[in-house]
């Protein structure tokens, strides 16, 4: 039985200018309470079918969860009463500082959330401008002394690459981020994502196109300024104080199944509860894993249509465990790598220099050999050019 | 036998789009040849290529029977032909097969060069012309200017020109009733001894080569035993028919008529278009004036994307030249594009049509360099080569001259834009021979020009700084010397021979230049610096850099997000697939054709 869920609450303020989430802007109260009844059912089918048991984490995600407010708190009670979650377990929300108060932080906490996950994105309002955010820059340093006030654990979402972000307003933005008590960061890049405000900007020359090279630079300055502060990266765009990494988001990258619910939510299933569910009846051998996801409209998921299913092969599951895991600083393990049968791509990234073998210790590997406790990760240029390991990874050439 | 008194061959020609074939769709119509239902636009464009892109390719005869107002029935042979410049030979082939013909002119365009040009084909052919305004039902139709440009450009009397509307019909019976009228029968004689021109020639992988013939004295019917006269083949008539538009057999084509032949001949080298026709026994002693070899003007590289496909699109190419026999092909090896085939064409349309058919046909997926001219190097120890290729141009040192094709072209162009040609022609080396005011509207500029530098977007630039209005028509005049250097691309540092082009020394350094910039947009950032240079020599003119890619990673990958990242990965491979890799380099196929992109 999964030991994960999510939970997609699609409903903001305001559309921002890079968003291709699906989420919308109709905060009509009946349009909302369709919503969370449509997710109570959906977490009420997981009990009835005897699928839903005590979880590690639970994460609210959007969208902007907080903007439904009351809603959430009453969402929060009910999927913990559907998947109850042992002590120390992870339960978070997704948080925008336009919609966070005190009173509904503490509302929450008493509700069974952990940890806020507060998108701050920038602390210049210049840049928030350009990103389209509907919130201030002191509502963002407000929304972080709530959530810290209240003694959750705090992480916050920043953004580099943005048009017009000067080297010493990023730096500035680092800065505050280590002041804002967040004992966990993450670090986007800005993308283009075809089809939104920000992609039609720049394609009409209204904002300069986003840099990647200074995208790079920028990654790279996070790294070390957080890493001085005692919070090193552990994945691609995550940052952790020891002890603090998100295991909801760790769960994603080390191959574990998650429940999703709401629309536009994606789960991924063994095979086993996949077919307790009805999702696929009697899957041929070969099948080892099924990922599905709602649909991303909110009526076509209030009519129930079905869901988006993929089912991955066992060598593909295998594949796929190698590319998730070498997001991660840690990287896999040799014996994954051989038993995805990718050993030799490995080792032909290793000659381009985007991955390297380390022992445990952290130190790289002197002599060859297969040694136990042998993995393997990205290097410093693998990092911003994973697309290259993963590319190779997942089609195994 | 119809009495050739009641038979009228005539082609229908015009600048491209002036509406010819939809006016052969209603004279199939009107004539009941095809029933309404069947009825499709541009009927007698049959290949997908041709309906696709809404233009005639290949010349298309149809057998219609037309009952006049003289109460007569007619039997009228049309041929439908193409409009655009590389497919003239088309034209010229069909006019031998008539006495007549319709000279369409677009009622709001007016006279276009090919209009020209067309008409003085048929001038020279001797043939009856009916000049017909077409399209009056548009709104900017204006007959009346365009009834003078036929007078005063073209010199054909135009006062009853009619007027008709393919699209709305109005006018085709008239246009009939004219050819009846004005165009003469056919005058040959049912008793001497057959003679018959092939004016076209397809295919069939069940019967073999179909050849199109006009009967020009006697008769042929099934089991006549007759001679090729060109190629000296003797054969058995198996079946002669008529397009009506599809083949209807007949007990036998007689004097002045049109239609198809089969012979179960299968090698197409024998049924040679322009050919004669006679009798095995006691047939004519002289053949008929047959046609000029049409010769491929534009040269370009073939190459298997997967080089696997090799044999594959040799077998392709063979089976496309038993129909097209102005395509030639012969193998070519290239250090960065490994084995494919440098193929002769008649311009640059009947290159892209050509390729995509391939492609598309015979499920090939291929990469063309870009296109180049038969070039004649006179080499310093007498030798004079025929080249094709850039590759195949010798060391500097070795050639005594070097000599290119030149091209008579004509610009019929408005007068407020004949200093925008003149500023184009000259920018590519033209030599400007004479202007002559055609009509208050019209000017015609003769140039000489080289044809390597039509090839390279003229066209294109014409109509852009001449808002359309300019058009043009050209004929290889013969070859000339000029001062031609051989510019070579390295990628990272290694010359990529199918990147190589033959320049004019003058330009070498500019187009080396904008080259070596275009390929900077075009080649996407690897994972090192690719130093991009163009050369003469041991010399380099130009140097850019591809920079090394930073980042390339999908930074935000959650539960959501990975089965869609993953698809966009196989994608992202996919794409890389389709690029050739040149040493370590990936080059995306546009790099090839980059050269033909250098608007200066
Ligand atoms: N309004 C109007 N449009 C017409 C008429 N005749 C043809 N067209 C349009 O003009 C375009 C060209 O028509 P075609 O019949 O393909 O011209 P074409 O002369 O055969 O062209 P090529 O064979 O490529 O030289 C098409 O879009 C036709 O629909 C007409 O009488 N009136
Ligand atoms: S708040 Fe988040 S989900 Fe909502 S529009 Fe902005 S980026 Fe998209
Ligand atoms: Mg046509």
């Amino acid at each position: 039985m999964p030991s994960h869920v999510y939970l997609h609450v699609p409903f903001c303020r305001m559309k921002c200018s890079y968003c291709d989430f699906y989420s919308v802007t109709d905060l009509a109260s009946a349009r909302i309470e369709a919503v969370i009844t449509g997710m109570e059912a959906e977490l009420t089918q997981w009990s009835s079918n005897g699928l839903a048991g005590v979880v590690e984490t639970v994460y609210f995600g959007g969208g902007t969860p907080t903007v439904i407010t009351g809603g959430l708190v009453r969402l929060v009670r009910s999927a913990l009463e559907h998947f109850p979650v042992r002590a120390g377990a992870e339960v978070t929300v997704e948080a925008n500082p336009d919609s966070v108060s005190v009173q509904l932080i503490d509302a929450l906490a008493a509700a069974g959330v952990t940890r806020v996950s507060v998108g701050v994105q920038s602390f210049n309002s210049t840049e928030l401008a350009v990103l389209g955010r509907v919130h201030t820059v002191d509502e963002a340093k407000a929304a972080c002394s709530a959530v810290h006030a209240t003694g959750l654990e705090l992480s916050i979402d920043l953004m580099c690459g943005i048009p017009g972000q000067a080297a010493a307003s990023w730096v500035e933005t680092l800065e505050q981020a280590l002041r804002s008590g967040a004992d966990h960061i993450s670090v986007y890049p800005l993308t283009l994502e075809p089809g939104t405000a920000l992609d039609v900007a720049v394609s009409t020359g209204l904002v300069q196109e986003p840099d990647p090279d200074i995208a790079a630079e920028q990654m790279m300055i996070a790294e070390e300024v957080f890493a001085a502060a005692g919070i090193p990266r552990y994945e691609i765009a995550n940052y952790a104080r020891p002890g603090h990494e998100s295991r909801h988001n760790l769960a994603y990258w080390t191959g574990r199944p998650y429940v999703g619910i709401g629309p536009a939510a994606h789960g991924m299933l063994d095979i086993e509860t996949a077919r307790h569910t009805g999702m696929v009846h009697g899957p041929g051998p070969n099948v080892g894993r099924v990922r599905y996801g709602n649909p991303a409209d909110i009526d076509e998921w209030l009519l129930g249509r079905a869901t988006e299913i993929e089912l991955l092969t066992r060598s593909e599951v295998l594949r796929e465990d190698v590319m998730l895991g070498l997001r991660l600083v840690r990287g896999v393990p040799h014996g994954a790598v051989v038993a995805a049968d990718l050993v030799d791509v490995l080792i032909s990234l290793e000659e381009s220099g985007l991955v390297e073998r380390i022992l445990n210790s952290g130190l790289p590997v002197v002599e060859e050999g297969v040694v136990p406790s042998m993995r393997w990760r990205t290097t410093r240029r693998g990092w911003l050019l994973g697309n290259e390991v993963f590319e190779r990874v997942w089609t195994g050439e | 036998m119809t009495d050739p008194r009641h038979i009228r061959n005539f082609s229908i020609i015009a600048h491209i789009d002036h509406g010819k074939s939809t006016l052969a769709d209603r004279m199939l119509q009107l004539t009941h040849t095809v029933q309404d239902r069947d009825m499709k636009e541009q009927m007698l464009d049959s290949m997908d290529i041709e309906r696709e892109r809404g233009i005639t390719i290949k010349a298309q005869a149809v057998r219609v029977l037309y009952e006049a107002d003289d109460g007569v029935t007619y039997q009228l042979n049309l041929i439908d032909t193409p409009g655009h410049v590389d497919f003239t030979y088309e034209v010229s082939r069909s006019l031998q097969a008539c006495e007549g013909c319709l000279l369409v002119v677009d009622a709001a365009q007016g006279v276009e060069a090919q209009t020209v040009a067309n008409a003085l084909m048929a001038m020279n052919a001797h043939l009856e012309i009916i000049p017909l305004i077409n399209k009056i039902d548009l709104p900017a139709a204006d007959p009346e200017r365009v009834r003078h440009e036929i007078e005063e450009v073209l010199a054909v009397p135009a006062e009853d020109a009619v007027l008709t509307s393919g699209k709305t019909g109005e006018g085709v019976r008239e246009a009939l009733e004219m050819i009846v009228r004005k165009v003469p029968a056919p005058s040959g004689d049912p008793d001497a001894p057959l003679t018959a021109l092939i004016f076209d020639s397809y295919f069939d992988a069940y019967r073999g080569v179909v050849a199109l013939i006009r009967v020009i004295d006697g008769s042929i019917r099934k089991g006549t035993k007759i001679r090729m006269m060109a190629t000296n083949t003797v054969t058995e008539v198996e079946e002669v028919g008529v397009r009506r538009p599809a083949n209807i057999p007949m007990d036998e084509l007689t004097v002045g008529e049109v239609g198809y032949l089969i012979t179960g001949l299968k090698d197409p080298a024998l049924v040679k278009v322009g050919d004669t026709v006679t009798l095995a026994h006691h047939g004519a002693e002289e053949p008929l004036p047959g046609y000029r070899e049409v010769k491929p003007m534009v040269f370009t590289g073939l190459f298997p994307i997967d080089g696997d496909q090799y044999p594959e699109l040799r077998d392709a190419l063979d089976k496309l030249t038993l129909n097209d026999p102005a395509l030639i092909y012969e193998p070519e090896s290239s250090h960065a594009l490994g084995f494919g085939f440098r193929c002769g064409f008649l311009g640059l349309l009947h290159m892209e049509v050509i390729k995509e058919r391939l492609e598309r046909e015979f499920d090939l997926d291929l990469l063309a360099t870009a296109p180049s001219v038969e070039y004649h190097v006179y080499r310093t120890n007498g030798e004079v080569l025929e080249i094709h290729s850039p590759q195949d141009m010798p060391d500097a040192g070795s050639i005594d001259r070097v000599e290119e094709p030149y091209l008579r072209a004509t610009v019929l162009v408005p007068p407020d834009f004949v200093g925008a040609v003149m500023e184009l022609s000259e920018e590519r080396r033209g030599t400007f021979r004479d202007m002559q005011y055609l009509s208050k509207t019209t000017v015609e500029m003769h140039y000489e020009i080289p044809l390597s530098e039509l090839i390279m977007d003229y066209f294109d630039q014409l109509k852009s700084r001449t808002r359309g209005y300019a058009t043009l028509d050209y004929e290889v005049i013969g070859f000339q010397e000029s001062d031609l250097v051989k510019l070579d691309v390295l990628l990272a540092g290694k010359p990529v021979d199918a990147l190589s082009f033959i320049v004019h020394k003058d330009k070498a350094f500019s187009r080396g230049k904008i080259l070596t910039e275009k390929l900077r947009e075009i080649i996407p950032r690897q994972m090192f610096d690719v130093p991009i240079q163009a050369a003469i020599g041991g010399r380099i003119l130009a140097r850019e850099t591809v920079k090394a890619k930073r980042k390339d990673v999908l930074a935000k990958c959650y539960g959501g997000d990975i089965s869609r990242k993953r698809k966009l990965l196989e994608k992202q491979k996919k794409g890389k697939k389709r690029m050739k890799n040149v040493g370590l380099v990936e080059v995306p196929q546009e790099a090839f054709m980059a050269i033909l992109k250098v608007d200066e």
